[in-house]
Formats: structure tokens, C-alpha cells, sequence
């Protein structure tokens, strides 16, 4: 490496970190949304337990965050847990204020 | 929008009679007092109380459970999160997991006063826990399930999950003054009277706060029963604080003449359950599986009578595993609670609501509007 130089941050960082390495690959372990909500491929909107839509909670606005907060939901709607979390600052009801709710867009800082 | 409005009216009534705006400033007046009583430093009366926390922020809220009014409020000044919370011993402290998700907030339910917080990330590891946390018996310490992920430069590293401890006299920004290795995916904790931990997750599980160590005390999905589907589990509100008593739903199905066959199989609502007092473990079958229950316990005084609330609120016999009595709600509740007495039964969780029934017809008494919307949370009913 002392003989190659770092054209951008991330190189830097590498060179910072090289008597760091990175660790192999490591056991598969059950996670638990925490790392992002896309972790996660718990669909919510499609079907209940009996295959139908009846046991769905009603209104879905009733439901809905209390399945995007802890990221339930991961494709649907973004990850307030960690890189969203002002996403539903102009929805206080999701009943009421639902028109509120827009799509996001990455960022130069990777958040919204 | 409101503003311009009380502007515009202001104006109007500019012209009018001096006894009426000395009567409009006396009303302003009243309405200010009663908005300072709702949401800031008076103290809390005697009686019964049902606690329960809505977003956007974390505002606890309290209903004074005679009236079924709510009361006052405190916004804690933090982001949401589930909105679970567990109260002090003495029924003085609230503590609430928000910010995300990220740590537990102890609020004073007279002052309002935030005097308690967790700091459970450190550095580049970040910690979330998902409806886990409870109180010691005496309520010095208060234990969280931690789930742990270092944030490298280019990649997540998913850690051990921990049980942490807390000392609940330490004021703001408390660091975990003890760590055990704990199970993963644990979503809900509780203790029993003497002290033990019960971690809710994929088993029920019994950890001894002093050592770390732990044993499985109700065997869920790792239960192998041949007469029996694999149970579901719905693992996110901790209603111990209505009987004294852990309670968690499960979903399965009893085979008929061959294991597999889902046409001749009968599917059944059950519940696993741990005395907080004995420590007692046991599942029990409550009655048919018609429709999706998220949540459910067992009234006070009435033993035998199992409620769980969804888009249906149901009512079973607990010996005959027959239900009793069924009604649709106006909206989907996640969960539910009852007065002390047992007389009343509140449903909550979802939208922005308190629905009040009678538990003896299912008739519903009332609706107690809340602000902003109730997600994730649970409730906890006190005396005071």
C-alpha cells in the first residue's frame, strides 16, 4: 500500500484502516431490523393469516405506524428508524394527515 | 390557520362592549390555565390512571380512568419509538422507550420532568430494542434487550444481542452499569416478583439478573409437538402490569386424522403465560381461531374469561375454549387493558384513540380522543 496513493475518501479510509482488517465472513445470525429497515422482507399489505385481505387491520391507516416505526414494512415506506426519521413530522394522525406523507430521496448525506 | 382566526375574532370583537372583552379575556384565560394544567408541572391527583404514549414525539398521556378523560399530558421531547412503557414501584416515574427506538426515557408524572435517560449507543455501535424493557422489583434498576450492530466504513456488523442494566438514580445519559449476553430477537421483558428476568422472544425465556444465566421456562417456536402446527407468536405489548402476569397470544393449528392436513385440522387461539408472583410457566388453549387477534389477557376478577382485540373485540371461556361474546370495533386496536376493578375495558394501540367498553356486553361507553397517533403502545393502569 505504501506505494499506491488515495484518489478519494473512501480510499483514505482504507489506507487509515489497514492495520484493520476487515473480517471474514462471519456466521449467519437472526437479526432484528436494526441495521436498516431493508434487513427486513415482512410484507404487511397483501394478504392475513387465513389468505385473505379481512384481517388486515382497517383502516390501513390505523396500522400504518405502527408498522413503519419499527420498519415492518421495508419496502413500502421509508426507515424512520434510522435514515427517515422526520419523514412523518407533517402527519402527526396517519388517519388525518396521511396526504402528508411523501416519497423520499437519497441525499448528498445518504438521509433525507 | 387557527391563529389568524382568533386574530380575525379578536378584531372583531374590538368594538364591542367593554363587559364582553373583560368576559372573552376571562374565558382566554381559563382555556390558557387549562391548556397549562393539561401539559405541564401540576401534580397528579389521587385515583386511578391509565398511562399510554402516542407519537409524533413520545407524549405520555394520562386518563384519569373514573372519568375516562384524559387528564394531562407530558411531551417528553423526543422522537417516537414503540411508546412502551413500564412504571415505577411508587407510581411516581413513567419510563418510555423512544428516540427511535433508542433509548428509555423516566418521567415524573407530577413535574413532567424528564430525570432519566439511557445511553445505549456507543461509538459506532448502535443499539435499538424493540419493546423491551422493565423495571426491577424496587425499581432501582431498570434492564433493556439490546440489539447491537457496529457501523463500519463500508459495511454493518451484527453483534451479539445483550440484556443491559440500568441504575434508575443516575440521572440523564446512563450508560449500562451491567451486560449479559442474552438470546436474540427477544421483543418484549418483564420480572417476576423476585426478581428474575422473562425475555419474550422466539421462546420464553428466565434469566437470573445477577449472573446472566438463563433457561427456556415455555418452549415456543422451538416447541415440537407432533399434535400440533408450529405456534405463531405476536410478541410486542407487555400487559403483565393487568394480572401480574406475562401473557402472550398464539395461533395454531390441532391436526385431525393426519399431521399436516390443514382441512381437517382445528385451528385454535392460545396463550403462554408466566404468575409473576409463583413463577409458574404454562400454555393454554382459550378457543377457536376465527379471526386475527393481535393481543390479549385475562380480565381482573374473572380469571376465566380471555379478551383479545383486533378488528374484533372477543371474549372466550377459558375451561370450554368456547367464545363468549364477539363485536367489530370502529377501528383496528392493538391491545387492550382493563380499570382494577375490572369494570371497564380500555382498547388502544393504533390510530389516535382510547376506546372505552363495557366487558359484560361489549358495549362500547365512550371514546377518549388523543392527539397524534398511538402506534406501538401499551398501557399500564395506576393507583395513585
Amino acid at each position: 500500500m505504501k506505494h499506491l496513493k488515495p484518489i478519494n475518501r473512501k480510499a483514505e479510509q482504507l489506507v487509515r484502516n489497514e492495520s484493520n482488517p476487515l473480517p471474514s465472513e462471519g456466521e449467519v445470525v437472526a437479526m432484528q431490523t436494526v441495521v436498516s429497515c431493508t434487513s427486513s422482507t415482512d410484507p404487511g399489505w397483501e394478504i392475513d393469516m387465513f389468505g385473505s385481505v379481512s384481517g388486515l387491520c382497517q383502516p390501513m391507516e390505523s396500522d400504518l405506524y405502527g408498522c413503519s416505526d419499527p420498519c415492518w414494512w421495508p419496502a413500502q415506506v421509508p426507515d424512520i428508524m434510522n435514515t427517515h426519521p422526520d419523514w412523518s413530522a407533517n402527519a402527526p394522525s396517519a388517519a388525518k394527515d396521511w396526504r402528508n406523507l411523501e416519497s423520499v430521496y437519497p441525499s448528498e448525506e445518504g438521509s433525507s | 390557520m387557527r391563529l389568524f382566526w382568533l386574530s380575525g375574532l379578536l378584531n372583531k370583537l374590538s368594538f364591542r362592549p367593554r363587559r364582553l372583552n373583560t368576559a372573552l379575556s376571562l374565558l382566554l384565560g381559563f382555556c390558557s390555565l387549562f391548556v397549562a394544567s393539561m401539559s405541564s408541572a401540576s401534580g397528579l391527583p389521587g385515583g386511578e390512571y391509565l398511562l399510554t404514549v402516542t407519537r409524533p414525539g413520545s407524549t405520555l398521556n394520562i386518563i384519569d380512568v373514573a372519568a375516562d378523560k384524559l387528564v394531562k399530558q407530558c411531551d417528553l421531547g423526543i422522537g417516537p419509538g414503540s411508546g412502551t412503557l413500564v412504571v415505577s414501584p411508587d407510581a411516581k416515574i413513567a419510563y418510555v422507550l423512544g428516540n427511535y427506538f433508542s433509548d428509555v426515557y423516566g418521567v415524573e408524572l407530577d413535574s413532567c420532568d424528564v430525570i432519566f435517560s439511557t445511553r445505549q449507543s456507543e461509538g459506532n455501535i448502535r443499539v435499538k430494542s424493540i419493546g423491551s424493557l422493565t423495571l426491577s422489583p424496587d425499581g432501582k434498576t431498570l434492564y433493556t434487550h439490546q440489539n447491537r450492530v457496529r457501523l463500519e466504513r463500508d459495511h454493518y456488523e451484527v453483534l451479539d444481542s445483550t440484556i443491559a442494566a440500568f441504575d434508575t438514580q443516575a440521572g440523564l445519559d446512563t450508560s449500562a452499569h451491567k451486560v449479559f449476553a442474552s438470546p436474540r430477537q427477544i421483543t418484549i421483558l418483564d420480572r417476576l416478583e423476585s426478581g428474575e428476568l422473562i425475555l419474550g422472544g422466539q421462546d420464553v425465556f428466565l434469566m437470573n439478573p445477577d449472573t446472566g444465566r438463563y433457561e427456556t421456562i415455555l418452549e415456543s417456536l422451538s416447541l415440537n409437538d407432533p399434535a400440533f402446527a408450529p405456534r405463531d407468536v405476536l410478541t410486542v405489548w407487555p400487559l403483565s402490569s393487568i394480572n401480574n402476569e406475562f401473557i402472550r397470544l398464539f395461533s395454531t393449528a390441532k391436526w385431525g386424522d393426519e399431521p399436516g392436513n390443514l382441512e381437517t385440522a382445528d385451528w385454535l387461539w392460545g396463550y403462554e403465560s408466566v404468575d409473576l408472583a409463583t413463577g409458574e410457566a404454562k400454555s393454554t388453549i382459550f378457543g377457536p381461531l376465527e379471526v386475527a387477534l393481535f393481543s390479549g389477557a385475562r380480565r381482573p376478577h374473572h380469571p376465566n374469561e380471555m379478551y383479545g382485540v383486533l378488528n374484533f373485540l372477543k371474549v372466550f371461556d377459558i375451561d370450554s375454549a368456547t367464545e363468549l361474546r364477539s363485536t367489530p370495533v370502529d377501528h383496528s386496536y392493538y391491545t387492550l387493558n382493563f380499570s382494577k376493578s375490572g369494570d371497564k375495558l380500555y382498547l388502544l394501540g393504533a390510530d389516535a384513540d382510547v376506546g372505552v367498553f363495557d366487558p359484560d356486553s361489549l358495549e362500547q361507553l365512550g371514546v377518549i380522543p388523543l392527539p397524534g397517533d398511538g402506534s406501538l403502545a401499551n398501557s399500564v393502569v395506576i393507583e395513585r
